[in-house]
């Protein structure tokens, strides 16, 4: 066990301009009116650089949408961390994003959904295309990290190709290619986005292809979706070894879904301080380590591996938190993950547009449901 | 992309820089970090953008007059080339 966490994914709002059909937002979000104050959020930082913690992951929702974001950045260059915001990049002009490097930050996220712009609006909910592609040319005039973020899933797969393509004209130094996971809005969403075995054999051999090509130009990473993989994935590094969330109302979660587990309290940073969260806090000794493993996890050599996989995972689809990930092959509820992936259809649906958002919503009904903002 | 050359001026990548403590020296980057220590720190230290390639070498066989200085400098490219492809050095 990690004696620290090394980074922290700090969720500064859950308000987002964007309705991403795959968010990774829990259905029930935070509210504007309990987030945590600029006061609060800066004692997270200071704590959290001498507790050891070396990257901070700025997120949301939208962080643009927290008037504070330029002193939040300062506040966290001025701990020590490494600041990375994680950012739709609606809400952000010229003269923001200057501010935003001036107070230091290091490394800029910016979500893709699609190169082409009706499919990326569409999966967006929002019309958002022509403003990203501007600051992603804007962000290249500064001396900062520049990842562009895409999510891939049945519905754009198809033409991964030519995603790929697009990002590498907007000269990034990193390219992360992620596939959905099944959480919140996007297990919500799940028969649209699952890809088929063949779009995931495919997308393979083309990542395979693009990383040899673009090499020492831009690094990419990828991210698989489980459902395909043998084992599980290793969530989050294991539960409560390397990362510390906190929600926007300050409450600190070992990950983005753990609320969906039964039974299991997450104290606040408004009560403690970080070292008790993470030293002291039932959420994160729940299952830290291998006390709580069942068979076959228990006894597997890949134990130290990926941890039994996620327990929100194993929540979410068996209902049971102490199960072995049903994304593994060896899991006893494995059968859950293989029924999933039979019944999926081979179709993609073709992009629509509307007028407006309700009417957005209403167009694509049977399909999907957009993420809404907290009340 | 190919190795340094000798009036190639090493430096930090955009969004890679120092960290950690005196005692024990990070290098951070995007989702990461490595911990440099012995030469490799005295390398990265000399990448500032300013000193040669050569300039770096130089100074290195000097300090370990020792060693064979052909070696000195295969090490000390192949160290720079593999933190180019890592996007955390730019040449």
């Amino acid at each position: 066990m990690s004696s620290h966490p090394l980074a922290l994914i700090a969720e500064i709002t859950h308000s987002c301009p964007l309705h991403c059909v795959y968010c990774s937002n829990p259905i029930e979000m935070t509210s504007r009116k309990s987030e945590l104050s600029t006061a609060e959020w800066v004692r997270v930082f200071q704590e959290a650089a001498q507790l050891g913690v070396l990257h901070l992951h700025l997120t949301g929702g939208e962080p643009l949408a927290r008037p504070d974001l330029v002193e939040l950045v300062a506040a966290a260059q001025k701990a020590g961390l490494y600041t990375n915001l994680i950012t739709s990049g609606l809400g952000l002009a010229e003269a923001r994003l200057q501010q935003l490097v001036s107070a230091g930050l290091d490394h800029l996220q910016l979500s893709f959904q699609d190169s082409r712009a009706d499919s990326a609006n569409w999966i967006a909910g929002a019309k958002a295309q022509s403003h990203k592609i501007e600051l992603a040319h804007a962000i290249r005039k500064h001396s900062l990290a520049f990842t562009v973020n895409l999510v891939v899933h049945r519905q754009n797969l198809d033409h991964l190709d030519e995603m790929i393509r697009f990002i590498e004209d907007l000269a990034p130094d990193r390219m992360e290619i992620a596939n959905a996971q099944y959480y919140g809005w996007a297990l919500a969403n799940r028969a649209a986005l699952m890809p088929t075995r063949s779009q995931v054999e495919r997308s393979v051999a083309i990542i395979a292809e693009a990383e040899k090509r673009l090499a020492c130009r831009i690094r990419i990473d990828s991210v698989v979706p489980d459902y395909y993989a043998q084992y599980p994935k290793a969530c989050m590094g294991g539960w409560g070894r390397r990362l510390m969330l906190i929600d926007p109302a300050g409450k600190a979660l070992p990950c983005h879904a753990a609320g969906v587990i039964p039974g299991l309290a997450f104290d606040s940073v408004r009560d403690h301080s970080l070292r008790w969260l993470w030293d002291e806090s039932p959420a994160f000794r729940r299952f830290r380590g291998e006390d709580w493993m069942p068979e076959p996890c228990r006894s597997c050599e890949r134990r130290a591996e990926d941890f039994g996989g996620c327990r929100c995972q194993a929540m979410l689809l068996t209902g049971d938190p102490n199960a072995t990930d049903p994304a593994c092959s060896k899991a006893p509820a494995h059968r859950l993950i293989e029924d999933v992936l039979q019944a999926g259809s081979t179709d993609s649906a073709q992009p629509v547009s509307a007028s407006s958002f309700v009417q957005l919503q209403q167009q694509t009904l049977p399909l999907w449901t957009y993420r809404v903002n907290p009340k | 992309m190919a190795p340094p050359t000798d009036t190639s001026q090493p430096h930090f990548a955009p969004g890679c820089r120092w960290g950690g403590s005196e005692t024990e020296r990070m290098v951070l980057f995007p989702e990461g970090a490595i911990k440099i220590e012995g030469t490799g720190r005295r390398i990265l230290e000399a990448c500032d953008g300013e000193r040669t390639f050569l300039d770096i070498v130089e100074e290195l066989q000097a300090n370990f007059s020792a060693s064979d200085p052909a070696r000195i400098r295969a090490d000390v490219s192949s160290f720079l080339e593999s933190l180019q492809q890592k996007r955390i050095i730019d040449y």
